[in-house]
């Protein structure tokens, strides 16, 4: 039976590559196609074979892992190095078009009339009243046996952008148009597109807008055509991260808040966790699962309710803990620097205590209890038991796990964007930036809080960050290392 | 009476503490689900007038096709669980049991890959999705296998660390002696190995559950169609809009949600904690 | 080597069997064209019934997705470009500036049926001296009053706010007015009108004027109201409604998108325009709520026929306004409404409002101006010197 699993599954994968290679040619996508078929011919020779053992299991997740998540780290990269961002969000093309079309206006005083799509030999036209016309022939009478045809509903929707194109020349007034194919009105355009020069032309006064090579079109005089394009700009992003003083008059305080928050939040949960999964790691407790299961619930609820919630909770006038639990107090949870400190830290702990709790109740179960029985037997307390057997097995085995929930809360833009957006804010900073503000939540003040989201420059110190926690995690895995070989 | 306090008596002391912790924010949401008005803030009066209108609402309303997203979530969730046990298992088999050049290297990429901070992800995997739909319709924007895709892309990473040391807790000794009586390896893998980890495998795949079906920014990116969605993605559409928020149908919703895992949870607990197969590791 | 052989002959066989079926995707057959519309739970609805018409009428499929409106915006702008967007979107103007910055918006020429509107919904819908939306509702904040706990109309904010301390001082309300304040960012939104009765705007010829003489005045008299107790940095809108729906609280101050759950709720109120707190008229922000056509839509015709000949009839806007509460936007669907007084306040007050600039630079005025103003209701200092340092900063990020 399982003789066959293989082949029909590797027949089935090669099916689809070839049916995928076909359409990549088909769409002239040559380095996709490259690509895909690397993969394939990686994956025959992985599974045809009867070495590469380690390869057979590894592939399938790499694979996954290569296309869904090292591409985001690529893109992330190449965006890093462009202006992408509000303003420069698409192709020069599609930018031309855009400033061309907001530059047409309807001519003062003319008439919607109701219009028909016509069409002789290929060619399209618009008929007013008795008269029509096309790109090439200026609107005018025509008798009826010119040919020209009234075009079908069906192939005016299957010719939509060419009739939306369609400038009919009214000599002396403008151009027709349509955009319903039911109406057509005269219009005129401010502005001319030079194809060979790549330059806009504004005729009223004479100004050339040209190509800044920074993704814009610009003037002589420095007014600026919007929309603009996405081009390269190099290391500019970098630049700005590094000389800005938004980010680097706050950085020092910012980051090693981060690092208090993002440890506290690990060291805590770790704690609480492990603390609660050996209280109740104990044969013969009665309810032990019942337990289990409600502790879960704060994990599985979604975070970002969590959050909302929180902040109802924590309303000084109204919220349940000043208003109940403190009898009509009024304790500033989340505008008090410090307290809005300890509360992002207190709710982050409540939504994520229960993951460490799974992780330590699980990482408890495979440590053999022959282990603690021979201490016990030679005498050891319960505590020497914990402090120098089990812990120091639970912390080989979680290390990984720890350095993932350092890295995720060094990133929790969520938690702290919907309990406190990052405030209280320092009235006497220039810059916009709270007390419980993130590196993460900086970076995105900082790139989404102008007048204009800047994708490019939150890329940018996207990778910088993942820099600075990439080093502090691969110390942190020295360290366990060493603590595994001791 | 003192020895069982000793023994247990603090343990459910404990416990029940954690307990109440734990769950007296949700009952803020339980009162919200049955308050007519759905608020979740404003009044520290819970229970006050309790009524089932929301529950009603959610599987009612053609608007909220409450019962087509649960089972979406519910699809979506215990295929991306299962695909990332089965694939984070492979490969924690391969980093425990075979000695091959990177390996070491592989295992920290792993983790490395995603510590990476996501801000982009969102852009990022909708040009990646909307260019795979020209060529596979059935992995491409809009697909719910596609979505299922995307999740499994981060089955490997920090669940593979810690799946690899639990095999590496299994004694080597009992592949060995399965190996002198023929087996293969991939008999090794499935026969041997893998009832003795159940419990990681268990608890990696409740993560997974867990995570795909609070997930809303990529399922909301990759499914449009409202008979598509899932639950955290309609639920998240209800309370998005400032000026609209629609406190009482999603709190019901996030309820109702969180039962699967709460059932789930029951039933796979024993293979968490204690019973046969930790058993056999023991032995 | 058996596995070899099996697994080539399975992959000849399938690579054969879909040899013949793969589709070179550039001769794929024109399918029916579908018209695709993103819109938010409040009018997916109504628009699916309007959609059946034109899909009748045009042979044509309309596909109306359903979006968060929290992502609906910023989804548009980042996947249009790509062709994969939506060929019409539904939104409020404000959006615009930022859409028409991407160059993701189409102009539309509303023609003759422009006359159908009033001024404000259409300048709403200009930008740059285009049009670029079909409105199709106008709203505004007005005030809400307790006709029982206040039966008088007041006619300044001054008045109002005395008749809601003595109303707390009676034990008959909790605070004096629902002013929502958002914890987190201020609230520009729901203080302009009193702003604006300051004589204050918040653009004045182009330039940012949040600072003018008019605003410090505002600023002052918001540090006043923050002393009396009358505003207050935790009294979220969700609070304050909720205080009004159980009658203790005499005054409120939001949208028509309450409206419906408070009436619901049985507690008589009116609704009329927001009273001034200066010797100026109050005008409050005006949303206008539209729809949009992508610049790179692929169905040009078919989302301007839409928009045009369906969306534009008095017909569908009363679709539109039954669904989803707001104030209609065209006159005579709007004056149909006659006998429903709380939509006609909430109109009245709309149409003595400003539109919300649509300037992209928005979003960054929007935060710190707001966050200016938490900080003068929790008394963080000198509120000229907090309004001057908001619009210096303001200032120098629309520069960049």
């Amino acid at each position: 039976m399982s003789r066959f699993v293989k082949p029909v599954v590797l027949g089935v994968v090669d099916a689809f590559a070839v049916y995928g290679l076909v359409a990549l040619a088909g769409q002239r996508s040559w380095w996709l196609f490259a690509a895909m078929l690397a993969g394939t011919v990686a994956i025959n020779v992985i599974y045809l074979g009867k070495r590469r053992v380690p390869a057979k299991y590894l592939a399938p997740g790499v694979i996954l892992l290569l296309i869904y998540q090292v591409y985001v780290v690529l893109y992330t990269g190449y965006a890093a190095f462009t202006n992408y961002g509000d303003g420069h969000n698409g192709t020069k093309q599609d930018a031309v078009a855009a400033i061309l079309a907001a530059s047409e206006v309807r001519v003062p005083g003319s008439a919607a009339q109701p219009v028909r799509v016509v069409e002789r030999g290929g060619e399209l036209g618009l008929q007013v009243g008795g008269q029509v016309g096309s790109v090439a022939r200026p609107l005018g009478p025509v008798a009826e046996s010119d040919g020209w045809r009234a075009l079908p509903y069906a192939e005016i929707v299957a010719r939509q952008a060419e009739i939306t194109a369609l400038r009919v020349p009214v000599p002396g007034q403008g151009s027709l148009r349509t955009s319903d194919a039911v109406t057509a009105a005269m219009y005129r355009s401010t502005l001319r597109y030079d194809e060979r020069a790549g330059t806009v032309t504004d005729p009223a006064t004479g100004a050339v807008y040209r190509d800044d090579g920074r993704g814009r079109f610009a003037a002589a005089d420095g007014t600026v055509l919007s929309p603009g394009w996405k081009v390269f700009v190099g290391l500019e992003n970098f630049r700005t991260v590094l000389t800005d003083p938004g980010i680097r008059g706050p950085f020092l305080g910012v980051l090693v808040w981060t690092f208090a928050f993002a440890g506290l939040s690990v060291g805590l949960m770790f704690v609480l966790g492990l603390g609660l999964a050996l209280v109740l790691d104990r044969p013969g407790l009665r309810g032990h699962r019942i337990y289990r299961s409600l502790l879960v619930l704060p994990y599985a609820f979604p975070a970002f309710m969590a959050a909302i919630l929180w902040q109802g909770l924590l309303n000084p006038d109204h919220g349940f803990v000043n208003a109940v639990l403190l009898g009509g107090g009024q304790v500033p949870w989340l505008t008090d620097p410090w307290l809005a400190r300890l509360s992002v830290l207190a709710v982050n702990i409540w939504i994520g205590f229960p993951y460490l709790f799974l992780v330590c109740t699980g990482a408890l179960q495979v440590i053999p209890p022959a282990l603690t029985e021979a201490a016990q037997l030679d005498g050891a307390s319960p505590w020497r038991v914990l402090r120098h057997i089990k812990l120091p097995m639970l912390l080989a085995a979680t290390t990984p796990v720890l350095v993932a929930t350092f890295a995720f809360n060094f990133n929790n833009f969520n938690v702290i964007y919907m309990l406190t957006g990052g405030g209280p804010r320092d009235a006497t900073s220039p810059v916009d930036v709270g007390s419980t503000d993130l590196l993460i939540s900086l970076v995105y003040k900082l790139a989404f809080g102008g007048s204009a989201r800047n994708y490019g420059l939150a890329c940018a110190v996207s990778i910088l960050i993942f820099a600075v926690i990439a080093a502090i995690s691969l110390a942190g895995f020295r360290r366990a290392r060493r603590l595994e070989a001791n | 009476m003192a020895r069982w306090f000793s023994r247990y008596g603090w343990r459910h002391a404990v416990g029940a503490a954690a307990v109440v912790v734990a769950l007296f924010p949700l009952l803020f949401v339980l009162a919200a689900s049955v308050n007519p008005s759905g608020t979740l803030t404003g009044s520290n009066n819970l229970f006050a007038a309790p009524t089932p209108a929301h529950y009603q609402a959610l599987f009612t309303d053609p608007l909220h096709p409450f019962g087509k997203w649960f089972a979406n979530s519910m699809v979506i969730g215990l295929t991306t669980a299962a695909g990332s046990v089965f694939l984070g298992a492979c490969a924690a088999y391969a980093f425990s049991r075979f000695s091959f050049r990177g390996r070491r290297a592989g295992l920290l990429g792993l983790v490395f890959v995603q510590l990476f901070p996501q801000l982009l992800a969102y852009v990022a995997i909708f040009l990646l999705l909307s260019a795979l739909k020209d060529v596979f319709p059935a992995i491409g924007l809009g697909s719910r296998l596609g979505l299922v895709m995307v999740y499994l892309g981060g089955a490997l990473g920090v669940n593979t660390y810690l799946m690899k040391g639990f095999f590496d807790t299994v004694p080597k000794e009992l592949d060995e002696s399965a190996q002198i009586d023929g087996a293969s390896h991939a008999q090794i893998f499935f026969r041997v190995l893998l009832p003795l980890v159940a419990p990681i495998l268990v608890v990696v795949g409740l993560f997974a559950f867990v995570a795909t079906l609070n997930d809303f920014v990529i399922a909301g990116l990759v499914l449009t169609d409202p008979d598509q969605q899932t639950l955290a993605v309609g639920l998240h559409q209800l309370v998005s809009y400032k000026l609209g928020q629609n406190w009482g149908l999603f709190a019901a919703g996030a309820l109702i949600g969180a039962l699967p895992v709460l059932v789930l949870f029951q039933f796979l607990q024993r293979f968490i904690v204690g019973g046969l197969t930790s058993g056999a590791v023991k032995s | 080597m058996r596995t070899t052989t099996l697994a080539l002959t399975g992959l000849a066989l399938l690579a054969a069997g879909c040899g013949t079926t793969a589709p070179a995707p550039a001769s794929r057959p024109t399918q029916a064209a579908t018209l695709t519309v993103w819109a938010d739970d409040s009018r997916a609805k109504p628009l699916r019934d309007l959609a059946a018409a034109f899909e009748k009428d045009r042979g044509v499929q309309v596909k109306i997705v359903q979006k968060g409106m929290g992502s609906l915006r910023d989804d548009f702008v980042s996947q249009a470009p790509t062709g994969q967007g939506p060929d019409l979107i539904v939104g409020p103007h404000d959006w615009l500036g930022k859409l028409v910055q991407n160059g993701v918006v189409a102009p539309v020429d509303l023609g003759t049926t422009a006359a159908a509107f009033p001024k404000v919904a259409l300048d709403a819908m200009r930008y740059e001296g285009q049009t670029y939306g079909l409105p199709y509702a106008i709203e505004s904040v007005a005030l809400l009053r307790n006709t029982a706990l206040a039966p008088e109309r007041p006619r300044t904010f001054g008045d109002l706010v005395a008749t809601g301390q003595r109303l707390v001082r009676d034990g008959k309300a909790d605070f004096p007015v629902g002013l929502p304040v958002d914890p987190k960012a201020g609230s520009p939104y729901h203080l302009y009108p009193l702003q604006t009765s300051f004589g204050s705007s918040v653009f004045d010829g182009g330039e940012l004027a949040i600072d003018d003489k008019g605003g410090l005045e505002f600023a002052a008299y918001l540090r006043g109201l923050a002393k009396a107790k009358v505003v207050s940095t935790s009294l979220s809108g969700e609070i304050a409604t909720n205080a009004f729906r159980e009658g203790r609280v005499p005054y409120l101050i939001t949208g028509p998108w309450d409206a419906p759950a408070l009436a619901k709720a049985g507690v008589a109120f009116s609704v009329e325009p927001v009273p001034p707190a200066g010797d100026r008229p109050a005008r409050p922000f005006v949303g206008v709520q539209g729809f949009y056509v992508s610049a790179k839509s692929a169905n040009p015709i078919l989302a301007n026929d839409f928009l045009l000949n369906y969306l534009a009839t008095p017909a569908s806007q009363r679709a539109l306004h039954a669904a989803g509460g707001r104030p209609p936007a065209m006159t005579s669907v709007r004056e149909e409404l006659r006998g429903d007084l709380v939509m006609t306040g909430f109109a009245k007050a709309a149409l003595a409002g400003e539109p919300a600039p649509s300037v992209p630079a928005m979003d960054a005025v929007w935060g710190d101006w707001g966050l200016s103003q938490l900080a003068i209701i929790t008394g963080d200092g000198d509120p000229a010197k907090l309004t001057g340092d908001a619009a210096g900063r303001i200032r120098a990020k629309i520069a960049d």
